[in-house]
């Protein structure tokens, strides 16, 4: 690893300031993904930005819902007791990610800013697009067990790694957003974005931007949820393929619905049109079975990820089984 | 065999080092102006190095030395050895030629292990790159009979099987799999002066890795002195030296100061060995009632162009069935890939997936139980060479094991249970592998104060070979254990064996025990010659306990013994080995292996619920670390069962999987309730103990366990491993 | 414990080096990194110097040194001060061989920066054992024969520590979840999770 500068931002404004003026420069929070990807050559910033001093580690409900601090550690959260209590979709998406000790490093903000885990990302002898801009895309004819079958491009096919994100996309949150001069909020579904023709931008944040918060606006998914994850083995491990359920049964019809998938895309993958199907219906598991089915109508395998085409709606029908059961 | 107890438990003797941070394993010590090797490794798998830019390395700070083949410093030991390999294995930093991704192409060696981790990164090779082949299956038809080792097998008839009025056959894959012990390759090489050296190692042999580098470095082995007390794991990639140690070696010698040299973990996939990917074919014929006819098995296994490996994959086809008819065939494809090397239960429980697959598929065929058709096929006699065994309680573990996992209650049918919505499955297999006995010596030193030292340059990889020596010399001296010191891992010590194929506690134990029996032997001359005891020629043997002997109505202490003869100390030293029993008798352990495991219906999630491990490998001298040991080798199954693979890109022939998050060894929730059960009956035949090894057994089979309770759970016979969810569930 | 300073002067090809180049740098060692205010843009202090000084408490006892700012906290332990109790297994957060507390938090030392632990307290597996009193944990390993090889085991103790601590110790299956961080290549896990469900179940001080 090359050495770098480091500093300490007190302040949001001195974070995006310093951002602003250094664009090579990278924020550290937990440092979970960055330090990793820092000794492997993946990155090598000049200059470090430490920004576990900001004041953005509140968890609290008001008007909004419930509103997340972008700093705030992903073990605290999952076993905070109104996320336990209304929001059990994130926290069992969250008990599911990395393992204890990661959890108590990792942050919200950082979790959404992790990059792949496509292992041609990280490997600098080979070719990546995302990490080296036109070097072409190792996993295309190559190792493709984990990678995408929604949402590719002939640049990249790799998988956002996070469960945390998944929960988050299912629950409509909201991302806060603080820019050197202005602040916004954006939906959490058009945070991460799509490979595309520029694989190297894994998200919509401006040069100069920071992550300051999540939110989760009120929803009725306080009990019949579940997060399935199916991986290489029984923990520990990042998703095969992971679905985060949410129903609203009302003497068990489907009032709504809430489906997002992991392991599967460049980002959570919502699935809006498995919602709107399973939308006043009976839940059983037939019906999960036909959701499960639409939900991959667009999918696309290269090869060694194929199974995820023929596991996604298996997952989704368990998943909603176990949520209905919940 | 001698008159041996072993009545109690004992705690792991450095356990209380082991808890507290302060065992010291290879890269922990600290010798003054130690500074830090890091070795690049090549990025392309076959071809030549046109050019090295090791400017901005050398410039870097900090650096002291950037070596490659272009300016190695002379290895005399490589002198002697043509080719490419040499002592250590492939000779480093040789030539330009490229055999494999990974290959140490050069050594930075810098004042810290940032720097150095930095500025190797600096070191730019230019490669003329050739096509590699990575992929066994693409070149099987091209495998070649072994130059060492493994000549067809042929006992009757060859392909018997297919006359057989009930037959099975198939195809079976096993992946890479990495040993990848906790600890990475380790190593610090102090040279004390021109021909003298002192090496900090992680290794399973001190004595060989000793004569490795005399050899290497051209000094006598008394000037080699190689320290390894405690080792992070081995399970065979520590058994031979590989080129990062002379790496170290060499590069402390250039830098005339001592260097430290700690792989990387992706370096653990291509530096220190593995098991190799084995393509299998076997073929069973039986009679209706069950009887074997004929065993045909054929395997063609991965190994490098630079050097050959070799292994039993068929061996168990060979000898663990009363079959009159077995022919076997070991071939090796020779791919552009390091070199494998011996892990846990080597070959053998390679080719035990494939045979006791096949028995399970045969057991279905024929509508016998599986535990059922073993025994019916059970060898009372050494197939191979009619001999009888030395001890043989094979028919006891099946006994010992069915009792405990419930076997005979459950529906015979496949995909027959079910339990909370999950498909029940049982499964078993079982293991063998030779119980050996190499020569070896240990060192006693009784002293004035009635503590006990014993020494033997012998290795503990995790096993606990301390403990169990301990165990031993406190049976035969009846010394309380906290008086009792073993020492081991260092190469001025009495010589003994590398720890490997489970013979540690046969061979050392044997030592161990001649010379603590001569102590006693020594004990008893003293007491008949000290005239103020009451001890009279004729009387009843004297009783050691307690750190004392007792004659009559009189107790003395050893340490007031000595006194008394005026003698500081006892110090005895003996040397041990097998004698003309090894050629009367054959000498095997075994192992059988219980599953029961659940697999959800849709999704093909395995959750392993119970496993019952049984052995019989002789007497068991230490209960509490033999069980877990067995507990570990049943465990590295389910990692070969289920998780285990080191996938390759065949297009750059460069692993993709290189990393600890990617290659899924076995974790905490992957394991259920475990219960060893042991038929600890002693071989009469082994060595004074009459205790066999278990460290391979305890692995071999277990994975056909595993597949053979999937088949009773799904219906599905999987025949490559590891067994993911998608190839269930598809 | 030999003073980490001394060490460092024994092995001080890069302290020289690095004076050498520089003596302006020198005197910048000596004041804390830069801290970004809101408003105070000017980063002229944070030109491009080798090491910032970092004061941590570890093990009760206090440390001030100058080290780099890409020395992990893993390496900071075991090459700076010499606790080499704290193990590296894969060195990317992919074993926890190197889980040590942070202000009573289990993490992995390896992926994160020494430098980040200004004014922390950590706890490293050298100072679990009071004395010669060893933490129950600690017994309890040795009597379930919780491990093989040992090279995990200081990482299974502290993260068997904390697991008791979090509420994550109730039953053999939330420990077997809780402990999968920690893994063990010998395979002692049913031993290891014996050993803390029996610490648990005792209910002594952990």
């Amino acid at each position: 690893m090359i050495n770098f500068e480091y500093t300490r931002a007190l302040t949001v404004k001195a974070a995006t300031d310093a951002l602003a003026r250094y664009p090579a420069a990278r924020l550290i929070a937990g440092g979970t993904n960055l330090v990793d990807l820092m000794k492997k050559g993946v990155t090598a910033p000049a200059r470090l930005i430490d920004i576990n001093s900001l004041p953005l580690k509140q968890v609290e409900e008001n008007s909004r819902g419930l509103s997340i601090g972008a700093l705030v550690i992903n073990s605290d959260l999952s076993a905070h007791e109104i996320v336990l209590k209304k929001h059990p979709l994130l926290s069992q998406a969250m008990q599911a990610g990395a393992s204890a000790q990661l959890r108590n490093m990792a942050t919200v903000g950082g979790n959404m800013m992790q990059r792949t885990r496509c292992t041609y990302f990280y490997d600098t002898a080979m070719p990546c697009n995302k990490r080296q801009p036109g070097s072409g895309c190792g996993a295309i004819g190559g190792y493709n067990r984990m990678h995408a079958i929604f949402g590719t491009s002939d640049k990249c096919i790799a998988v956002h790694p996070s469960d945390m994100c998944v929960a988050l996309a299912a629950l409509d949150a909201q991302v806060t957003i603080a820019g050197p001069k202005t602040t916004r909020t954006i939906a959490f579904t058009d945070f991460h974005r799509l490979p595309g023709s520029n694989p190297e931008l894994d998200n919509n944040l401006k040069a100069g931007e920071i992550i300051t918060g999540v939110y989760i606006p009120p929803h009725p998914y306080t009990r019949h949820v579940h997060y399935l994850k199916l991986r290489d083995r029984a923990s520990y491990a990042f998703a095969l393929i992971s679905v985060a359920a949410a129903l609203e049964l009302e003497n068990n019809r489907i009032k709504s619905a809430r489906l997002a998938m992991g392991g599967v895309a460049h980002k959570p993958w919502r699935l809006q049109e498995a919602e709107a199907f399973l939308q006043g219906r009976q839940a059983s598991m037939s019906t999960f079975k036909e959701a499960g089915k639409l939900a991959v109508k667009e999918a696309k395998g290269f090869g060694e990820n194929d199974f995820k085409i023929k596991m996604s709606p298996v997952a989704i029908a368990e998943a909603l089984h176990r949520a209905s059961q919940a | 065999m001698s008159d041996f107890n072993l009545p109690g438990t004992i705690d792991r003797v450095d356990g209380r080092q082991k808890v507290t941070g302060s065992a010291t394993y290879a890269a922990e010590y600290r010798p003054a102006g130690m500074v830090y090797g890091v070795l690049v490794g090549s990025r392309i798998a076959k071809g030549t190095i046109k050019a090295y830019d090791v400017k901005a390395a050398e410039n870097a700070p900090g650096v002291l030395a950037v070596i490659h083949h272009l300016n190695r410093p002379n290895i005399p030991g490589y002198a002697a050895a043509e080719g490419d390999t040499g002592p250590g294995g492939l000779k480093l930093f040789a030539s330009d030629k490229i055999y494999f991704d990974g290959q140490p192409v050069a050594l930075v060696i810098a004042d810290t292990c940032e720097r150095a981790v930095h500025a190797a990164s600096l070191v730019k090779v230019a490669y003329q790159k050739e096509a590699p082949q990575t992929d066994l299956l693409k070149i099987k038809d091209k495998a070649q009979a072994p130059k060492r080792g493994g000549a067809p097998y042929k006992r009757g008839e060859a392909g018997a099987w297919q006359k057989a009025p009930v037959t099975v056959q198939g195809e079976f894959l096993l992946p890479h799999e990495i040993h990848h012990p906790m600890e990475m390759g380790s190593i610090i090489a102090v040279w004390e002066g021109a021909d003298k050296l002192t090496v900090y190692d992680k290794t399973q042999g001190v004595k060989s890795a000793q004569r490795t580098y005399a050899q290497l470095f051209g000094v006598p082995a008394d000037n080699v002195n190689v320290i390894s007390p405690f080792v992070g794991g081995g399970f065979g990639m520590a058994i031979r030296t590989w080129p990062y140690q002379v790496a170290a070696i060499l590069g402390a010698r250039k830098v005339n100061r001592p260097v430290k040299l700690m792989l990387d973990r992706s370096q653990m996939f291509t530096m220190t060995g593995y098991r190799p990917f084995t393509w299998q074919k076997i073929a069973i014929g039986a009679s209706r009632d069950g009887l074997l006819q004929g065993i045909t098995h054929e395997a063609v296994g991965a190994s490098a162009t630079y050097e050959e490996f070799t292994e039993g994959v068929v061996r168990m086809s060979q000898i663990m069935y009363a079959c009159p008819n077995v022919d076997t065939l070991y071939k090796l494809a020779h791919l552009d890939v390091s070199v494998p090397t011996w892990m846990r239960g080597p070959g053998e429980a390679t080719g035990a997936f494939a045979l006791e697959s096949a028995l399970d598929e045969l057991s279905y065929k024929l509508n016998i139980d599986p535990v059922e058709l073993r025994i019916r096929n059970h060898a009372d006699k050494d197939p191979e060479n009619g001999l009888p065994y030395s001890s043989k309680f094979l028919k006891e573990c099946y006994a010992l094991g069915t009792e405990k996992i419930g076997w005979y209650k459950r529906n015979r049918t496949s995909k027959s249970m079910q339990e909370d919505g999950m498909l029940v499955g049982y499964g078993m297999s079982s293991g063998i592998f030779g119980a050996y006995r190499s020569p070896a010596s240990a060192r006693a030193l009784l002293r004035a104060d009635g503590t006990l030292l014993i020494q033997s340059a012998a290795s503990d990889i995790g096993p606990g070979t301390g403990t169990a020596m301990v165990k031993i010399a406190a049976d035969i001296l009846g010394l309380p254990y906290d008086k009792i010191k073993f020492e081991l891992g260092d190469s001025n010590l009495p010589p003994a064996p590398t720890q490997g194929g489970s013979g540690t506690t046969s061979a050392v134990g044997a030592a161990v025990h001649d010379v603590c029996t001569a102590v006693k032997e020594k004990l008893t001359e003293l007491i008949k010659a000290t005239h103020d005891t009451n001890f009279h020629p004729g009387d009843q043997p004297p009783a050691f306990k307690n750190g004392s002997i007792q004659t009559g109505n009189t107790v003395i202490s050893f340490g007031e013994l000595l006194r008394r003869n005026n003698l500081q100390e006892i110090d005895l030293t003996r040397n041990s080995k097998a004698g003309e029993e090894r050629q009367k008798y054959s000498f095997y352990s075994f192992s059988v292996h219980f599953t029961k495991l659940h697999v959800h219906p849709d999704t093909g999630v395995v959750k392993i619920k119970e496993i019952v491990p049984v052995a019989d490998a002789g007497k068991i001298i230490s209960e509490k670390t033999a069980a877990s040991q067995m507990i570990g080798g049943v465990i590295g199954g389910i990692g070969m069962a289920l998780t285990e693979e080191a996938i390759f890109d065949h297009r750059y022939g460069r692993y993709v999987n290189s990393n600890f998050a990617d290659y899924h060894v076995p974790v905490n929730a992957d394991v259920p309730h475990i219960d060893v059960l042991f038929v600890n009956k002693p071989d009469p035949y082994i060595n004074p103990m009459g205790a066999k090894g278990m460290g391979e057994i305890s692995l071999i089979g277990y994975a056909a366990s595993v597949t053979n309770a999937i088949y009773h759970a799904t219906g599905k016979r999987i025949r490559q491993l590891p067994v993911t969810l998608d190839k269930i569930a598809l | 414990m030999n003073d980490p300073h001394k060490q460092q002067e024994a092995c001080g090809d890069s302290r020289r080096d690095f004076l050498k180049k520089s003596t302006v740098l020198a005197a910048l060692t000596l004041t804390p990194p830069a801290l970004l205010k809101a408003g105070e843009q000017d980063e002229a202090i944070a030109a491009r110097f080798e090491k910032i000084p970092l004061s941590l408490e570890v093990n009760g006892k206090a440390y001030s040194l100058d080290t780099e700012p890409r020395v992990t906290l893993l390496d900071f332990l075991r090459e700076q001060l010499q606790l080499t109790g704290t193990k590296k297994g894969c060195d990317h957060g992919q074993c926890g061989a190197c889980t040590v507390h942070v202000d009573g938090r289990r993490i992995n030392s390896c992926l994160t920066l020494a430098v980040m632990q200004q004014g922390k307290k950590i706890t490293t597996i050298e100072g679990v054992a009071k004395g010669d009193d060893l933490h129950p944990l600690q017994e309890a390993f040795i009597r379930h024969d919780a491990f093989q090889c040992g090279y995990c085991t200081p990482g299974q103790i502290m993260s068997g520590i904390a697991c008791i601590r979090e509420g994550h110790a109730n039953n053999e299956a939330e420990i077997s979840e809780y402990m999968s961080g920690n893994i063990c290549r010998c395979s002692a896990y049913p031993n290891i999770t014996a050993a803390i469900m029996e610490v648990k179940k005792g209910g002594q001080a952990v």
